[in-house]
């Protein structure tokens, strides 16, 4: 007999009214609506429980820390015991040989049927050598482990991209692992770490519903890098208005004007930090007063300082309209965000008759 | 002599394997093996020196922000400023939020789990422990992890995201608190000293920071055998866990949590009394870690870090640190007997100092940080400065000595021509995991497992597990 979520759910002692208001905040928290709550139920009723092993590689541990602090009501239940993390190094109860034998029981077990996320990413460098578990070389257990998956979670900017030690020079050769596991679908979820509720919401909608979430071209889940820090963020009125932070914590840092002067990559990185938001949605770097580091984006290490500011946007996307407009304008003043700031701040004047148009004098 | 190779570990961060020649059913030799390297300070050399802000945080999730202070530290003495009253405050609380979190986790995910082991079935608590504490399944996990997620909004509060923080700056914080930030904060902690309260001491904190001395421990665990601190003292007593794992050496602390004139928690030695801690005494030795032979241990300032793959005397990534020559261990116990709590100097004179006093200093600790966090955020002024600016120079020096949770963290950097141009990072757990030194003496540890029980065909010893967890070991934080 298979067994589904729903009876290791009811095993664990979690009612059917908390099971059924979990269904309905899954769906909210994926942007499908209540009606897909039903769904997700009977999904969770019917479908074989599909394990996850979770990997370490060169990594600081950041996404599993984010993940264990998810404040979303699915961590204790959900993520604890029904999706069952079979594998986990850091977590788990088992060490050492026992969890080595842990792991090929798992993959027996459920091969071709199992999940694998993993943290952080081969070196390649001198063998392997410098990521070594268990006696031999992570990249080997990472393709070995991959080759029975059904599909494979990319967490963080580390599996993603490579991240901080791939920065320059990067002295172990540290892989994304894209490049090292062919052949099986790849789910990037980048960020250093990735948002928790990002995390958990990704994980249950592949457990939920069997298949993988709609992937952008870099192959990230567009439900949550579908939009740029910038479109969704608070002080967005202020940058439109060419008001801007030219020291931490002067006149204008306090009246919450806007960072990008101060560095802040708000305006390329792709990533739900200005709507979802950190730490039990109570914060994010640009509301603490610090520029975003465009912590989700590929390469985000090797692009001049983090407290230079960003010059050379090439994605306008929901500003198209407004670039066309006022295209003369960009080449005039050059930086495109410079430009683009002029451009909202004109259009927005346009439609409050008798305000004057702010000047744009940065350069 | 048989040798036993105990790992990976798990719940421990990072990679560790711990090598033990074992001989008439005792360790006879440890050996430390680190297994993990990304190279930080290689890549830091030629960047422009505030990244080092962006770029440090990410040697660890786990205490992110102790490296951010560290870091903002370095180049705050650099760039010759010191921040606000405000900003001293705000840092206090971020790292404190930190070192709460970082204790409270060890002590729930990755210590207590271990009395959950079958090995213990027979104990007349092993139904305690294991109900409550058994990896993923435990009951403690439920309570723990929504007051953990909970505790962490105060993170959010002060320094907008965690892991990996960017508030801290050499001037001070970027965030200017404001009165109702300061009010959500202080709710933030009235309730997690709700948390601990009930549940982790069943008692008040002020009780719990005042027991003074080993005895007075014992009466007061035997009051409250229910709580989960009392679980882990009728467990520690009955496996004797006093007297496993000393390492035998002295204790070194960096001093935390500025105050207006100097640390709360001085910096120093303890070395069976009080010394004085000179930082210019720490050089590293690498005869047998895979680096590059220097002439002689280097002082960090002038450190260097060059991986080599082959290398005979060698066997992990970990360098080995040494103060003055010596070995010393640092953590909360260390920090706890430089400051001269009662408790931990009863604890330390009447055992040395094995896993059951760590365990103990670490809750202490939270026990003191909490009301002292209340303090602090009192003490805010919302609408005064939190923040200086200062110039960075073109070429300097700098030095910044923090305590993380697990102990003593310092970074050491030169900037050239406007860049970094050294930037070298001893962590913690690189003092207390080190290897052997070109004298052979080996590292904290190393001397902490020697004499212990190994039975006929055990593989994985739970003796061993205790020792090598009671440091709260940080792998990625030790290997850079």
């Amino acid at each position: 007999m298979t067994e589904t979520f729903y009876d290791v759910l009811r095993r664990q002692g979690i009612s059917r009214r908390s099971f059924l208001k979990f269904c309905s905040l899954t769906a909210t928290s994926l942007g499908l609506g209540s009606a897909y709550a039903p769904k997700i139920a009977h999904a969770m009723e019917t479908k074989p429980r599909t394990p996850v092993i979770w990997l370490e590689g060169l990594e600081c541990t950041c996404c599993s820390e984010s993940f264990i602090r998810s404040a979303h009501p699915l961590t204790k239940d959900v993520v604890l015991s029904m999706l069952s993390l079979d594998y986990h190094v850091t977590l788990m109860a088992a060490a050492g040989h026992q969890a080595e034998k842990q792991l090929e029981e798992i993959k027996k077990k459920y091969k071709g049927n199992y999940i694998l996320a993993v943290e952080g990413n081969p070196p390649l460098n001198e063998d392997g050598m410098f990521c070594i578990e268990g006696g031999r070389p992570f990249v080997e257990i990472l393709k070995e482990t991959a080759a029975d998956a059904k599909a494979v979670i990319a967490w963080g900017a580390c599996a993603s991209w490579g991240c901080v030690q791939a920065a320059k020079p990067n002295p172990t050769r540290a892989t994304p692992i894209d490049k090292v596991i062919s052949g099986k679908p790849i789910v990037k979820v980048p960020g250093c770490p990735p948002i928790a509720e990002v995390m958990t919401g990704v994980v249950t909608y592949m457990l939920t519903f069997d298949r993988i979430p709609e992937l952008d071209r870099q192959g990230r889940p567009k439900m949550f890098y579908g939009q740029r820090i910038h479109d969704k963020c608070y002080r967005r009125p202020h940058f439109d208005a060419g008001q801007f932070v030219e020291h931490w914590d002067d006149d204008a840092a306090r009246k919450g004007y806007c960072l990008y002067k101060m560095g802040c990559k708000g305006p390329t990185t792709y990533n739900a930090c200005s709507t979802v938001r950190w730490n039990d949605g109570v914060s994010f770097p640009i509301q603490s007063g610090h520029g975003c580091i465009g912590c989700s984006e590929d390469g985000f290490w090797d692009k001049g300082s983090f407290y230079d500011r960003v010059t050379d946007i090439k994605q306008f996307g929901v500003e198209a309209n407004a670039d066309k407009v006022g295209g003369t304008a960009a080449a005039v003043v050059g930086g495109a965000v410079v430009a683009h700031a002029a451009v909202s701040a004109l259009a927005r004047a346009r439609n409050q008759t008798g305000i004057d148009v702010p000047k744009e004098g940065d350069k | 002599m048989t040798r036993l190779i105990v790992g990976p570990f798990n719940r421990v961060e990072g990679d560790l394997e711990v090598i033990l020649d074992v001989a008439d059913g005792a360790v006879r030799e440890a050996r430390v093996k680190s297994s993990l390297y990304r190279g930080f300070e290689q890549i830091l050399q030629g960047k422009a020196p505030l990244d080092a802000l962006v770029f440090v945080p990410r040697i660890c999730g786990i205490c992110s922000v102790s490296q951010s202070a560290a870091a903002s530290q370095a180049l705050a003495s650099a760039m010759g400023i010191k921040p606000p009253d405000n900003g001293r405050l705000a840092a206090n609380l971020i790292q404190a939020s930190e070192n709460v979190a970082d204790h409270v986790t060890h002590f729930y995910l990755f210590f207590m789990p271990d009395f959950a082991r079958d090995c213990y079935k027979s104990q007349p608590w092993w139904h305690a422990t294991s109900g409550r504490f058994k990896a993923v399944t435990g009951s403690a996990a439920g309570d723990f992890l929504p007051a953990r997620a909970g505790w962490m909004r105060a993170m959010g509060l002060l320094a907008g995201k965690w892991p990996h923080t960017l508030t801290l700056q050499p001037g001070g914080s970027t965030h200017p608190i404001n009165a109702s930030e300061r009010l959500r904060l202080l709710r933030v902690l009235r309730e997690f000293r709700a948390f601990l309260e009930r549940i982790t001491f069943g008692d008040t904190l002020e009780t719990v920071a005042a027991i003074t001395s080993a005895n007075e421990l014992a009466s007061w665990a035997e009051r409250h055998a229910g709580s989960d601190f009392g679980l882990f003292l009728r467990a520690s007593q009955a496996l004797n866990l006093r007297a496993l794992g000393h390492a035998g050496v002295a204790f070194m602390s960096y001093g935390a949590y500025e105050q207006p004139n100097g640390r709360w928690w001085p910096a120093g030695v303890w070395a069976g009394g009080p010394a004085l801690l000179d930082p210019t005494q720490i050089a590293e030795d690498v005869s047998h870690a895979w680096y590059a032979d220097a002439e002689a241990p280097l002082p960090p300032q002038r450190g260097s870090t060059l991986p080599i793959a082959d290398k005979d005397a060698a066997y992990t990534w970990c360098k080995a640190p040494r103060l003055g020559g010596e070995v010393v261990e640092t953590g909360a116990l260390a920090r706890q007997l430089v400051a001269g709590h009662p408790l931990a100097h009863d604890l330390v004179a009447r055992d040395g100092g094995g896993v059951e006093a760590r365990v103990v200093a670490r809750l202490l600790e939270v026990a003191r940080l909490v009301p002292a966090m209340e303090t602090w955020a009192e003490a805010l002024r919302p609408g005064e400065p939190f923040s200086v600016a200062g110039e960075l120079p073109a070429e300097a020096e700098g030095m910044g000595l923090v305590e993380a949770a697990r102990g003593s963290l310092g970074h050491w950097l030169s900037i050239r021509r406007g860049r970094l141009h050294n930037y070298q990072i001893i962590a913690p757990t690189t003092w207390n995991f080190s290897p052997r030194d070109s004298a052979g003496r080996p590292g904290a540890l190393e001397r902490a497992l020697v004499g212990v029980p190994v039975g006929e065909g055990e593989k994985a010893p739970a003796s061993v597990q205790h020792i090598v967890r009671s440091f709260d070991p940080c792998m990625v934080c030790t290997v850079h």
